[in-house]
């Protein structure tokens, strides 16, 4: 049905009740024809004005496309003259080395938005009845969504479409992973057959002592899932490519026994643990979307996870029931796919759409700074208590003597991914090796806060070895910054003075430095995650060329990096 | 009864005339409307086609400048075609079409 856009507004010159007691009506209806006329031609030149008004401004757009257009070739022409053919030194490494070509050309998208509609049509609207109010209702919802879009909702279906897919490109990605994953365990079993023992036995050596730790930790009820997860761990320690998230069903193994990194070598675990502070920011968006959506449930974590850099973590319904703070659970076992085709219901749809509204951004800054800012926070006995996930090799040898939670110290840590550190060496106090120092750095973010509280806690206990007294020394003088600083000064006289003064500076300062630099970069990934939220949310290019991407592209990540770059 | 008919006939002559008047200037006014549409549906189609030319030459230069960039600075950009429009025709035909135009 063709609109009308433009309109002149008396449409009929006289078709008006003449007023009464008027003896030539005649000419009564002429002068009414008259001053209508008079209001046609008024809105004629609205109208006109309109018309010329758009047309100066497109030509007026592409008048300043045409200059600098101009400036360009004219730049060109002179760079060409200075070419010199003898100069071209084409070899097939340059050619191959070189990133690939993007044009910055715009593409046309949301063609028919609220925002483009033009000027006459919007007043056309204005006069319009308003439908009804049902956004007053809003505060009273328990869900948080939008009363009017019950009613009406005009992004309907653009969020359909935008849902759909984004799940088909994860979809994708899985397959591709999985295949991935069999490939790669057909390769091992290759390997296997062919050299039965040898790839088992270089990875072990490190496995054996944070298995010990742990095991220790523990207790003796998990100790018969190692025989399980001893198979895997070869398997996961041969498959070195694959990522640790890809394995779905060492996934779930690993969540029931809690071993889920301990078991990687170091290079794995390091690189994990950057991944996974990159997750953890990306997190915090997660838990508070699923509890007031738990019941259509998991399409809007599913955006923020999928718009995640790595967009490798599925864990949205545990979050809610690990842990409301950002602990570090990235093993846990991604909620299996087949809930989100069922939630893909209408209603679950429209529910999970009307929570984005025009500031699409995923639950906001307030919980994910806060809960960055965990520091301040909380009393870390309650998420001590919840943290199932991560266990580090290094703070078992460091913290012994640990028993109290001291909620003070535990605030240094950025995040509570200290809070492993606390069920862990409960169990042990002696017998550990010493500690080394690399083994605190490397990770960063969580080693240098484990070792304060480690520090810290190792002090009420008077019984110091040798081997803790100096892990334990040097974050001695970190203390003093921190308010806590009761418990240290008593401690330090226990210490031995002369290993603190010598260490403690040198790394002192790297580790607050490495402190900082980890809450400077968590802050910056998630400014960039909610960044990317908000450019993501209604680009149609990039989606489109996301799925496309994910659908031909071969390599795992070949589809990361594309993802990555069309985010640019 | 012509004397009646005479102030009647003159009114109802008067009011044709009037008419005719009003119906001369709406057919105007009607002719202006019809101008200012048509004006407008050229002028965009105009500024449409002139549009298109404008992002043809833009995605050429752009292609153009990287590739003589490259020629110029090999370390500093990497270049490698991607489009395939581009693909089927000469690259170096491309320059100079460009520069003659």
């Amino acid at each position: 049905m063709p609109l009308v856009k433009r309109n002149i507004d008396p449409r009929h010159l006289c078709h008006t009740a003449l007023p009464r007691g008027i003896k030539n009506e005649l000419e009564c209806v002429t002068n009414i024809s008259l001053a209508n006329i008079i209001r046609q031609l008024s809105s004629l030149s609205k109208y006109a004005e309109d018309i010329f008004g758009e047309l100066f401004n497109e030509a007026h757009s592409f008048s300043f496309r045409v200059n600098s257009l101009q400036e360009r070739v004219d730049r060109l022409s002179v760079s060409v003259t200075q070419l010199d053919p003898k100069e071209e030194e084409l070899s097939l490494q340059d050619i191959t080395m070189r990133k690939a070509f993007r044009s910055s050309t715009i593409q046309d998208q949301q063609l028919f938005d609220r925002k483009t509609l033009p000027i006459p049509l919007q007043e056309t609207y204005d006069v319009c009845e308003q439908p009804p109010p049902l956004n007053i209702l809003t505060p009273y919802r328990d869900d948080g969504k939008e009363g009017l879009k019950f009613y009406t909702n005009p992004s309907y279906f653009f969020d359909l479409w935008k849902e759909k897919m984004l799940q088909d490109t994860e979809d994708k990605r899985k397959e591709k992973r999985k295949q991935k994953v069999l490939q790669e365990i057909q390769k091992i079993e290759q390997k296997n057959l062919d050299r039965p023992h040898e790839p088992e036995k270089v990875p072990r050596a490190p496995h054996d002592r944070r298995r010990e730790w742990q095991k220790l930790a523990q207790g003796p009820e998990l100790a018969e899932d190692d025989a399980n997860l001893l198979h895997k761990h070869i398997e996961v320690a041969n498959g070195p490519a694959s990522h640790f998230e890809t394995r779905p069903q060492t996934y779930v193994d690993h969540m029931d026994g809690s071993y889920s990194l301990s078991a990687l070598p170091f290079s794995q675990m390091s690189e994990l643990l950057t991944r996974a502070e990159e997750r953890v920011l990306v997190r915090p968006h997660e838990p508070p979307p699923p509890p007031p959506m738990h019941a259509t449930g998991d399409m809007k974590p599913i955006p923020t996870c999928i718009s995640s850099a790595t967009g490798l973590i599925e864990n949205r319904p545990q979050s809610p029931a690990t842990g409301r703070t950002p602990v570090f659970v990235s093993p846990a076992p991604p909620p299996p796919p087949p809930p989100l085709p069922s939630a893909l219901s209408t209603s679950s749809l429209r529910a999970s759409m009307t929570s984005t509204p025009p500031p699409p951004v995923p639950p906001p800054p307030p919980p994910p700074a806060t809960a960055l800012q965990a520091p301040a926070v909380p009393p870390p006995p309650a998420p001590l208590q919840i943290a199932p996930g991560v266990l580090h090799p290094a703070p078992p040898p460091i913290a012994p003597p640990l028993v109290q939670p001291s909620p003070p110290i535990a605030r240094a840590a950025p995040v509570c991914e200290t809070v492993p550190v606390h069920p862990l060496p409960q169990g042990e106090v002696q017998g550990l090796p010493p500690p080394p120092p690399p083994p605190p750095l490397p990770p960063p973010g969580i080693r240098p806060s484990s070792p304060v509280t480690v520090a810290a806690l190792a002090h009420p206990p008077s019984g110091l070895h040798p081997t803790p007294s100096t892990a334990p020394g040097p974050h001695v003088p970190l203390m003093p910054p921190s308010p806590p600083s009761q418990v240290i000064p008593a401690s330090e006289p226990k210490r031995h003075p002369s290993t603190l003064p010598v260490i403690s500076d040198a790394r002192s300062v790297l580790l607050e430095a490495i402190r900082k630099g980890i809450q400077l970069r968590k802050v910056e990934e998630q400014r960039e995650q909610e960044a990317k939220h908000e450019r993501i949310e209604n680009d149609v290019a990039t989606i489109l060329s996301r799925r496309i991407a994910v659908e031909y592209s071969d390599s795992e990540d070949d589809s990361e990096f594309d993802e990555v770059d069309w985010l640019e | 009864m012509a004397g009646q008919e005479d102030p009647v006939q003159r009114e109802i002559h008067q009011d044709w005339a009037n008419r005719e008047y009003i119906e001369v200037i709406t057919s105007s006014i009607k002719k202006i409307a019809d101008f200012l549409n048509s004006f407008d549906m050229s002028c965009r189609s105009r500024l449409a086609t002139l549009n298109e030319k404008l992002t043809a030459l833009e995605r050429r230069i752009e292609y153009i400048e990287a590739r003589v960039a490259y020629q110029l600075e090999p370390l500093c950009l990497d270049l490698e075609l991607t489009d395939s429009s581009w693909e089927s025709s000469g690259h170096s035909a491309d320059i100079d079409q460009v520069l003659t135009m």
